[in-house]
C-alpha cells in the first residue's frame, strides 16, 4: 500500500458542532442582532431584483406584475447614452480607486510618525472633520469657493491680475480635479483611520531590530511598515471593488452643470433620473442589478488572483 | 340598575367603620391603585372625546357639539380626510388653525387633516408616494396642464387602478357637476387630463382652477423682467420703452457704467437671475425665444413645426448670451444659481434688472422695482395671451379610499361659496364681517397683522392670510367678484396689501392689454408626449437639449456651441423628434387638440 502524507479529511460531527455551537452560545446570542440586521437590511430586500425582469404595475406589486425577461438590459445598452454612463463610471470610479488609494495610506504613514501628540490629536480631528459633512454642504462650499467674480479662488486670481471670471463648475476641463480634489479632502482623513490602526499592530521589535542595523526611518516605513500592513492594503482593495461601478451618487449629482454633464453623468445619476424622476423602476433595478453583479464578479476574481499571489484574500 | 349607585348600595369597602384599622389602610392601597388607571381612562376619553367633535364645542362663533339632531344642510359625514399633498411650497401649514378646523367639523364632521410630502423635486416626492402604495383619502398635486411631467405618473398609476372613477361621483355635487357640462372645461382639462378617450367617460382626477366665466382673471398679473426704480429714473429711461433685446442689451451697458451699487454697497449686476433660481427666461429673451421657454417648438413662416435647434434662431440666441456673458452684463450663473441666492440679489437690489419676478409679491408691494417691457416676441408687437380656462394642480382619490364620495362631497362642500368663504375669509365675526350686499368685509387688525407679523397672521388658517389649504380641493368655479365682491382678498381697504400690485398693474397698462389679448383654448406642444410611443425616451432628449442650451451659452465659441447644439438635435431625432413633430402638425389640425405655440403671458 502506497503511503501518502495528505492527512484524511477529518469530518466534524452534526453533534460536535451543535455542542460547540451550545458552549459558546453567548457569543452566539451577541452576534445575533448582526445577523438579524444583514438579513433584514440587505438579503430580504435583494427579493426587489425581481423587478429588473418584471413590467411593474402599481396595482399588481412586485409578484403579480408581469414578466418581461432581458428587456431592460437591452433597452439599457441599446440607449444612447449607456456607453457614455459606463465610460464615465468607470473612469471616475477608477481615479478614486487607483489614484485615491496612496493618499490615505500617506497620511497614515506621516501620522505614525508625528511625535507631538497634541499637534498628532489636533491635526486628526480636523482632517476627520470633513467624512461628517454631507455633500450638499461640500459642494455648496465648492460652489462658493469658485463661483465666477465673487468666489474666493477668483477673487485671488482677480487680485494677482488675472481673469477672475473662470466658471469652473461649468468648463468641463476642471471637472476630474474639482471632483477628486473634493473627495480626498472628504475622505482621506476618515480613510486612514484604519491604515493608522494597522500601522499601530505592527510589532515594535521589528523597528528596533531595524534601527540597530542602522535603517532610517524611510527604509523603516519601506521594509517593515508598507510589509506589514499590506494585507490591510490588499482587502480594503478588494472590498473596495465591489464599488467600482457606482462612483458616488451624491457628489455627482450635485457637482453636475450642463457644462460638464457629459462628464459626470454616470449610472448612478442616471438610476435616479429613469427610476425615481421617471417612474421606470422596473427599468432602475436592472441598471442598478448590474452594478451589483459586476461589482461582486469583480470581488471574486480579485480576491482568487490575491490569493495565488499573495496568499491574501477575503475567503 | 339606578339603586347600583345609590349611596346605600356604595361597597363597605368605603365604610371604614366596618373593618378594622388595618384592613382599611390595605383597602384604601386597593382603592388607589384602582383609582389610578380610572383616572388616566378618564383622561384617555377626555382627550379622544374633544379629538371627535370636541372641538367644535369650543370654537369661536360659540357653536355647540354637533348632535346627530341639529346636523346642518352641508353635513357630509362624521369621519376623517386626510390628504397628502405633493407640492414644495410654503402655502400651505400641516398645523391647520383649531377654530378653523373646528368650524369644518362643526359644518361637515369632517376632520381635514393635510401632510405635504416634502422632496427635492415635487415629482420626486409624487412617484415615490405612488410607488409606496400607501396613500391617504386624497392626494394632490401639480398640474398645470396635460404637458407638465407630473401628468405621465399619475397617468401610469391611473391605467394600472390606483385612483378611483371620479365620474360617477361628481354627477351628485353642486360645483363638480359642472365638470360634466359640455362647454365648462377647457380643451386640455378635458380631453387631455379628466375624460381623457382612453378612460371611455372615467375621470382620476380633477384639474382644479378651472374659471366659471372664460376669460375670467383671477389677478391681474404682470410678471417678467423688473428693472430697479431708481436705476431707470437715474438713466432717465420709461421701462416700458424697452422692446426688443438689442435695447435690453444697451440699457444693462447703461446700468453697468452707472456705477450703482446694492444696499450693501456692493456693485450691482445689471442683469440677475429669475427671483426663484437660475433657469432660462424666455420673457428676457422674447425676441429670440422659439415659442415657450423649455418646449420650444412652433411653426416656422412656411407653417412647419419645427423644434429650435432645427432653425438658425438658436445661433442667434446663443450670440446674444454669449455677448451678455463676455461683457458681464448678466449674471455669471444665471442659469444655474441656486434660489437662496437668487432671491438674496433681489432683497438686496443686487440685480439691476430681475429677469423674472411678478407684481403680487410682497417685497415689492412699494413698487422699488418696475416692470420692464414686455419685450417683442418672435411674431410681433406683445400681446397678451390669455387661457379661455386654465388648470392648475389636480387631485385624485386613491382606489383604497374608504366611501370616496364623502371625500368628493367635501370637495364639492369646500368649492361652493359657503366653503370658500370659510377657506378664502375665515371666521365671520373673527375675520371679517358680511356686508349689507351680503360680500366679507375683512376686518382691518387681520389686514395690519399681514402686513407687520405674516406668520402670526398665517396662523389664522385662511387663504386671505396665505394658508392656501382649502385651495387644494376647493379652489375651481373661480369667480371672486360673483361670490365676493372683489378681485383680491381685502381689495376694499385701501391698505391691502396687493394695493401695490395693482399699482403695478395699472403702470402696465393691463387693463389695456387685457383688452386686446388673445383668448385661446389650446394644448402646449409637448402635451402629447404621453401619447407618442417614445415619449419617455423624447422627454429625456428633451431635457437634455435644455442642459446643452445652457452649455452652449458657455461655449468658447459659436461653432463650440453649435456643435454641442447639433449633437443635441441628433439625441432629439434619434428618440423620435420628428415624428413627434408630425404628430404635433396634426393635431393642431384636430379643432379638439388645437396647439397654442405662443408663449403664454
Amino acid at each position: 500500500m502506497k503511503q501518502t502524507n495528505i492527512a484524511p479529511k477529518i469530518r466534524v460531527p452534526q453533534r460536535t458542532l451543535w455542542k460547540n455551537v451550545a458552549k459558546h452560545r453567548y457569543l452566539y446570542f451577541m452576534v445575533l442582532p448582526c445577523i438579524v440586521f444583514f438579513i433584514v437590511f440587505s438579503y430580504i430586500p435583494m427579493g426587489g431584483l425581481l423587478l429588473a425582469f418584471k413590467d411593474y404595475k402599481f396595482n399588481k406589486g412586485i409578484l403579480g406584475s408581469p414578466w418581461i425577461g432581458f428587456d431592460y438590459f437591452e433597452t439599457f445598452f441599446n440607449s444612447y447614452q449607456s456607453g457614455m454612463l459606463i465610460k464615465n463610471t468607470l473612469i471616475i470610479s477608477g481615479m478614486k480607486l487607483f489614484l485615491y488609494l496612496p493618499f490615505p495610506i500617506l497620511l497614515a504613514l506621516m501620522f505614525n510618525e508625528v511625535r507631538n501628540k497634541w499637534f498628532k490629536n489636533i491635526s486628526q480631528s480636523i482632517l476627520y472633520l470633513p467624512h461628517f459633512i454631507s455633500w450638499v454642504v461640500v459642494v455648496g462650499l465648492v460652489q462658493r469657493i469658485l463661483a465666477p467674480d465673487n468666489g474666493l479662488l477668483n477673487q485671488v486670481i482677480a487680485n494677482m491680475g488675472g481673469d477672475g471670471s473662470t466658471f469652473y463648475m461649468m468648463d468641463p476641463q476642471y471637472f476630474y480635479q474639482i471632483m477628486f480634489g473634493s473627495h480626498l479632502w472628504k475622505s482621506i482623513g476618515w480613510d486612514s483611520i484604519i491604515y493608522m490602526a494597522a500601522i499601530a499592530g505592527v510589532n515594535s521589535d521589528m523597528y528596533e531590530a531595524a534601527k540597530i542595523d542602522g535603517a532610517g526611518k524611510l527604509r523603516e516605513v519601506w521594509s517593515i511598515t508598507l510589509p506589514s500592513i499590506t494585507p490591510t492594503i490588499v482587502i480594503l482593495f478588494i472590498l473596495s471593488l465591489g464599488n467600482v461601478l457606482s462612483a458616488g451618487f451624491d457628489q455627482l449629482y450635485l457637482l453636475r452643470t450642463p457644462g460638464n454633464m457629459h462628464l459626470a453623468d454616470i449610472l448612478d445619476t442616471y438610476i435616479i433620473q429613469i427610476g425615481l424622476q421617471g417612474g421606470q423602476y422596473g427599468y432602475a433595478t436592472a441598471v442598478g442589478m448590474m452594478q451589483g453583479v459586476i461589482g461582486l464578479v469583480l470581488v471574486v476574481m480579485a480576491n482568487r488572483i490575491s490569493r495565488k499571489v499573495s496568499d491574501t484574500a477575503l475567503w | 340598575m339606578p339603586e347600583l349607585f345609590s349611596v346605600k348600595n356604595v361597597p363597605d369597602v368605603f365604610h371604614k367603620t366596618n373593618y378594622r384599622k388595618g384592613e382599611i389602610r390595605v383597602n384604601k392601597k386597593w382603592a388607589k391603585f384602582l383609582a389610578l388607571p380610572l383616572m388616566a381612562a378618564m383622561l384617555l376619553a377626555g382627550c379622544s372625546n374633544s379629538n371627535n367633535g370636541g372641538n367644535a364645542s369650543g370654537n369661536a362663533s360659540g357653536g355647540a357639539s354637533v348632535a346627530p339632531e341639529d346636523r346642518p344642510a352641508t353635513w357630509i359625514a362624521d369621519r376623517k380626510i386626510k390628504g397628502l399633498v405633493f407640492m414644495g411650497t410654503d402655502d400651505y401649514t400641516e398645523d391647520m388653525n383649531p377654530e378653523i378646523k373646528a368650524e369644518i367639523k362643526k359644518r361637515t364632521g369632517i376632520d381635514f387633516e393635510i401632510e405635504i410630502m416634502k422632496a427635492s423635486k415635487s415629482i420626486d416626492g409624487l412617484v415615490a408616494g405612488i410607488a409606496a402604495n400607501d396613500l391617504p383619502d386624497f392626494i394632490a398635486f401639480y398640474l398645470n396642464n396635460s404637458g407638465r411631467p407630473e401628468m405621465q405618473v399619475v397617468l401610469k398609476a391611473a391605467r394600472e387602478g390606483i385612483f378611483t372613477d371620479l365620474a360617477p361621483l361628481m354627477k351628485d355635487t353642486k360645483v363638480y357637476s359642472k365638470y360634466l357640462q359640455d362647454d365648462y372645461l377647457p380643451n386640455d382639462t378635458k380631453y387631455g387630463v379628466m375624460f381623457r378617450p382612453e378612460f371611455d367617460g372615467s375621470a382620476y382626477f380633477i384639474h382644479m382652477n378651472v374659471n366659471r366665466q372664460s376669460g375670467y382673471d383671477s389677478r391681474k398679473y404682470v410678471g417678467g423682467p423688473y428693472i430697479r426704480k431708481d436705476i431707470a429714473e437715474a438713466l432717465g429711461v420709461d421701462p416700458r420703452t424697452i422692446k426688443t433685446t438689442d435695447q435690453l442689451y444697451e440699457l444693462a451697458k447703461k446700468i453697468k457704467a452707472g456705477g450703482f451699487k446694492d444696499n450693501n454697497g456692493k456693485d450691482v449686476v445689471p442683469i440677475g437671475p429669475n427671483y426663484w433660481g437660475g433657469q432660462e427666461i424666455g420673457r428676457l429673451f422674447a425676441d429670440l425665444e422659439w415659442g415657450e421657454d423649455g418646449q420650444w417648438i412652433r411653426p416656422d413662416d412656411q407653417g412647419k413645426v419645427l423644434h429650435e435647434s432645427q432653425t438658425p434662431n438658436v445661433l442667434k440666441k446663443v450670440e446674444y448670451v454669449q455677448k451678455l456673458l463676455a461683457e458681464k452684463l448678466i449674471h455669471p450663473e444665471f442659469f444655474t444659481v441656486d434660489e437662496t441666492q437668487a432671491t438674496e440679489g433681489a432683497l438686496n437690489g443686487t440685480w439691476g434688472i430681475i429677469a423674472n419676478t411678478h407684481n403680487y409679491q410682497d417685497y415689492n408691494q412699494d413698487m422699488h422695482y418696475l416692470p420692464l417691457g414686455p419685450l417683442n416676441t418672435l411674431d410681433g408687437e406683445y400681446q397678451m395671451q390669455v387661457a379661455f380656462k386654465s388648470g392648475y394642480s389636480a387631485w385624485a382619490i386613491p382606489s383604497t379610499t374608504k366611501k370616496p364620495e364623502e371625500v368628493m362631497q367635501f370637495a364639492d362642500y369646500l368649492s361652493s361659496r359657503e366653503g370658500k368663504l370659510l377657506w378664502m375669509y375665515g371666521l365671520e365675526g373673527r375675520d371679517y364681517t358680511l356686508g349689507a350686499d351680503g360680500f366679507p368685509l375683512v376686518k382691518q387688525e387681520v389686514i395690519d397683522l399681514k402686513a407687520n407679523d405674516p406668520n402670526a397672521a398665517k396662523a389664522l388658517g385662511f387663504g386671505g392670510v396665505r394658508n392656501w389649504w382649502g385651495e387644494l380641493l376647493g379652489s375651481t368655479d373661480i369667480d371672486k367678484m360673483a361670490d365676493f365682491g372683489e378681485m383680491e382678498y381685502g381689495e376694499k381697504l385701501q391698505e391691502a396689501t396687493s394695493q401695490g400690485a395693482l399699482e403695478i398693474a395699472k403702470y402696465w397698462d393691463w387693463d389695456a392689454k387685457r383688452q386686446q389679448a388673445n383668448v385661446f383654448d389650446a394644448y402646449s406642444p409637448n402635451a402629447f408626449l404621453g401619447e407618442f410611443s417614445r415619449g419617455a425616451e423624447l422627454k429625456a432628449a428633451f431635457d437634455n437639449y435644455r442642459d446643452s442650451l445652457v452649455k452652449a451659452y458657455y461655449s468658447k465659441s459659436l461653432d463650440n456651441a453649435k456643435q454641442v447644439l447639433d449633437s443635441a438635435l441628433k439625441q432629439m431625432q434619434a428618440a423620435g423628434l420628428d415624428e413627434y413633430l408630425k404628430l404635433v402638425e396634426e393635431k393642431n389640425a384636430d379643432p379638439h387638440t388645437k396647439v397654442s405655440f405662443r408663449a403664454s403671458y
